[in-house]
């Protein structure tokens, strides 16, 4: 999932949250848009090109933080979100 | 406001003008609600749903409005049950105000769900609530160019403090006076067409002029919803007019063609940008300093943190396990307040009373035995329910909401979230699951929140089989006491149970693999009155739904005595009772076990203290009476919502496992020579 295809790329390297340092601001890009279902539940929580994000955890579930709010998710929606540095 | 016909009016529904409170989860909702009704409190589930809803009545100068608080949402489009109900109130209730509750701090990611509530022409208000902390963060909001950019009314609360009440009671009067059409509540609307390369703006007028019917929102939202595939708005819009459904599918997938992204992602990234702009233009933050800890002070987050870390994590599971469940439910509960109903109230006072009064009044000894004999509904039902599970159920409510209060669950979830995916459940299970100690009857109704068919049959099954409700492991722990090595031994084989036939179901059955998405709500200290209230409700779900099946329980063990009936089965039974090394009199407590799961475990209790156990036995007794067919109770559940296919065919299931699966224990013991 990680390696996927890494598209809008251009100068800036995005790269899937799952595999963001942990405590490293980042920006989200772009989601990953072949899972219906999966799209659906990101855009319900706020996750967005454009907020801000950082991943606080990831083990045994990936946390981030956007804006003031904190949220769990599992590995296939951390890789379904896309992120620049 | 026009009466309404094609709606259904809800019965409790007293004429009262209603304000309606929505909002995503943890931003006040329940705080907002508390200030405005005080005393006059309904809670009850949402119609045909699981879903608890609070109503209540305020008072305000003088007129009286009814208040509804609605469970937490993220967005206009539903994904669980409970969101789904959040979105059938705004539709059904027809609300003259809807109080749009949100996170100061977390304005631009909630603005989306004002601009949608705006969108579909509810009268509405947004109020920005937790000011305080927003104030700390040093994030200002200018209050007025938000009620420009928005168009309706803007209020700041904090409503631990009360702070802006007065205002907000006052606006709530003063609009709720208003007709929904006037000038100043009508909103500002988002554009679609933002950098979409088609336009969904003239789709959505396409739509919008066809329609015709009569609808609770505004048809521009209806348009939009249709156009995403909505289901409950689709059969809405079929049931009056067919024709325009068909107009709607045809310009979506004319979209879809045209479109790079799904809609649904072109219309969030419109709502999205649209939000930004106007947080922009609204909130000023003085210093944009990024610190976690500023969330919830630092020794929350701080706390936070050990109950997410899989180091700290687990022990601190460990030790809530422990402290909650098994000194607080288990020894304090199960121990001595139970001693205390059984021995005292009811051996010593209760029963000789009864016994005394109905063999007085019923001179007939078949007719005594049915009210206070060995199984009578007196002597017996209303001893259990009252004596035995009345006590340990109430602990066990009380602890689990003193948990929900303080945010832990979803922290449980996240942690154990990996480990569930392996027997094809999501974090998310874990809150039926744990609520399944204390009863596995309301848990298997709880696994409604599941998004999926698959999530909820698996968690179904686990429930019935291998989670022992509050009443059993009260009397396992009673049985095994004193003996702790076999007490270990029963956690542990149950445990592989639950894991190992988890995993096979996940392997076997057909479906999408379920996926993970929960918020982390800032711990906090759990609030008194949350806790009973919420504990009440349980209890009273509990005693309304099940007390009234221990006594037609104890009315069908009666008939089956009379009959032979009992004797036949028993019998029947004891054969399989001996092969997994007990005692023949054992038969009757699997048989029992089944009319209650608890009459069975209370059996077990009493063949102990009789002292015809030896451990190997009690520990193999114990582990078939966990997994053996649950009490009918949970039975007539597994079928009212798995249907009649799947809740039968678990409960085979379960009957043949749990005594292969004792046989295979006992052999394993014996031969082993153990002494436990
Ligand atoms: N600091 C602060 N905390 C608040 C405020 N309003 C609510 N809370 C807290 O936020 C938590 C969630 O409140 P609750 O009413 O349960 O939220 P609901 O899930 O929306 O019903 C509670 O612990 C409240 O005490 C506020 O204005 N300031």
């Amino acid at each position: 999932m990680a390696q996927g295809p890494v598209p809008f790329s251009g100068e800036v390297t995005c790269l899937p949250l799952s595999s963001l340092p942990v405590n490293q601001k980042a920006e989200v890009t772009h989601l990953e848009m072949q899972d219906p279902q999966r799209l659906k539940k990101l855009i319900a929580i706020g996750v967005l090109p454009g907020s801000p994000i950082t991943l606080l955890q990831r083990f045994p579930s990936y946390v981030f933080q956007i804006g003031w709010s904190q949220f769990s998710v599992d590995r296939g929606l951390a890789s379904a979100i896309y992120v620049k540095l | 406001m026009e009466a309404c016909c094609d709606h259904k009016q809800d019965k409790t529904s007293s004429g009262l003008k209603k304000v309606v409170i929505v909002g995503s989860p943890n931003v006040g909702k329940s705080l907002l609600f508390n200030h405005f009704t005080g005393r006059y409190v309904t809670v009850a589930n949402y119609p045909g749903t699981t879903v608890e809803v609070s109503r209540g009545k305020a008072k305000i100068d003088g007129v009286s409005f009814e208040v509804i608080d609605t469970p937490g949402i993220y967005s206009f489009s539903p994904l669980t049950e409970e969101e789904g109900v959040a979105r059938r109130i705004l539709f059904k209730e027809k609300p003259s105000l809807v109080i749009h509750l949100v996170d100061a701090k977390n304005l631009e990611r909630l603005l989306p769900l004002t601009l949608q509530l705006i969108e579909a022409a509810f009268p509405t208000i947004l109020v920005l609530n937790m000011m305080d902390e927003a104030r700390r963060l040093r994030i200002g909001i200018h209050q007025k160019a938000l009620t420009q950019d928005l168009g309706i009314p803007v209020l700041e609360t904090v409503l631990t403090t009360g702070e802006g009440l007065k205002e907000l009671k006052t606006a709530v009067r003063h609009l709720t006076g208003l007709e929904a059409e006037s000038p100043s509540l009508r909103g500002t609307t988002v554009n679609y067409d933002g950098r979409a390369p088609v336009s969904l703006e003239g789709a959505l007028a396409r739509i919008g002029e066809s329609l015709a019917g009569e609808y609770p929102i505004s048809k521009r939202s209806l348009s939009l919803l249709l156009l995403k595939g909505d289901e409950e708005v689709r059969s809405l819009v079929k049931k009056q007019e067919p024709l325009v459904l068909e107009i709607a599918e045809a310009l979506a997938s004319e979209l879809k063609n045209h479109l790079q992204a799904p809609l649904e992602f072109e219309i969030a990234s419109s709502l999205k940008r649209r939000a930004a702009r106007i947080s922009e233009n609204v909130c000023r933050t003085k210093k944009r300093s990024w610190r976690s800890d500023v969330r919830s002070g630092r020794w929350g987050e701080f706390l936070s943190r050990l109950t997410m870390n899989p180091l700290t994590g687990f022990p601190i599971l460990f030790f809530v396990l422990y402290g909650g469940l098994y000194q607080f439910v288990g020894v304090f509960g199960a121990g001595t307040v139970v001693d205390f109903l059984e021995g005292t109230v009811f051996e010593g006072f209760l029963n000789p009373f009864f016994v005394k009064v109905f063999s007085r009044i019923l001179p007939w000894p078949l007719l005594q035995d049915l009210f206070v004999g060995e199984y009578g509904m007196l002597t017996l039902g209303v001893r259990y329910a009252v004596a035995l599970i009345l006590p340990i159920v109430t602990f066990y409510f009380a602890v689990f909401a003193v948990i929900e209060d303080t945010g832990y669950l979803p922290r449980l979830a996240m942690l154990l979230d990996r480990t569930f995916k392996k027997i094809g459940l999501s974090g998310r299970a874990v809150i039926p699951m744990v609520l399944g100690f204390g009863c596995d009857t309301m848990a298997t109704m709880v696994t409604r929140t599941l998004p999926t068919v698959r999530e909820r049959i698996i968690s179904t099954l686990l429930l019935s089989l291998a989670i022992p409700c509050s009443a059993q492991l009260g009397v396992i722990f009673a049985v095994l006491a004193g003996h702790d090595r076999a007490l270990l031994l029963w956690a542990f084989v149950v445990g592989l149970v639950f894991l190992f036939i988890g995993f096979l179901t996940a392997q076997i059955l057909p479906g999408e693999r379920p996926s993970f998405y929960m918020e982390l709500p800032p711990l906090r200290w759990p609030k008194i009155s949350h806790v009973l209230t919420k504990t009440y409700v349980r209890v009273k779900w509990y005693f309304t739904e099940v007390l009234p099946l221990f006594i037609v329980a104890s009315a069908l063990i009666w008939l089956g005595q009379l009959t032979g009936l009992f004797g036949f089965l028993i019998r029947g039974l004891a054969v399989p009772v001996r092969a997994i090394g007990l005692p023949a009199e054992a038969a009757s407590i699997f048989l029992m076990g089944f009319f209650r799961r608890d009459y069975g475990a209370a059996g077990l209790y009493d063949l102990v203290s009789k002292g015809r156990l030896d451990g190997v036995q009690m520990l193999v007794a114990c582990v078939a009476l966990t997994l053996f067919l649950p009490c009918i109770a949970q039975f007539l559940m597994n079928v009212k919502e798995r249907g009649w296919k799947t809740g039968v065919g678990i409960s085979i299931f379960i009957l043949f496992f749990s005594f292969g699966f004792a046989f295979v224990l006992n052999q394993i013991l014996v031969r082993l020579g153990a002494v436990l």
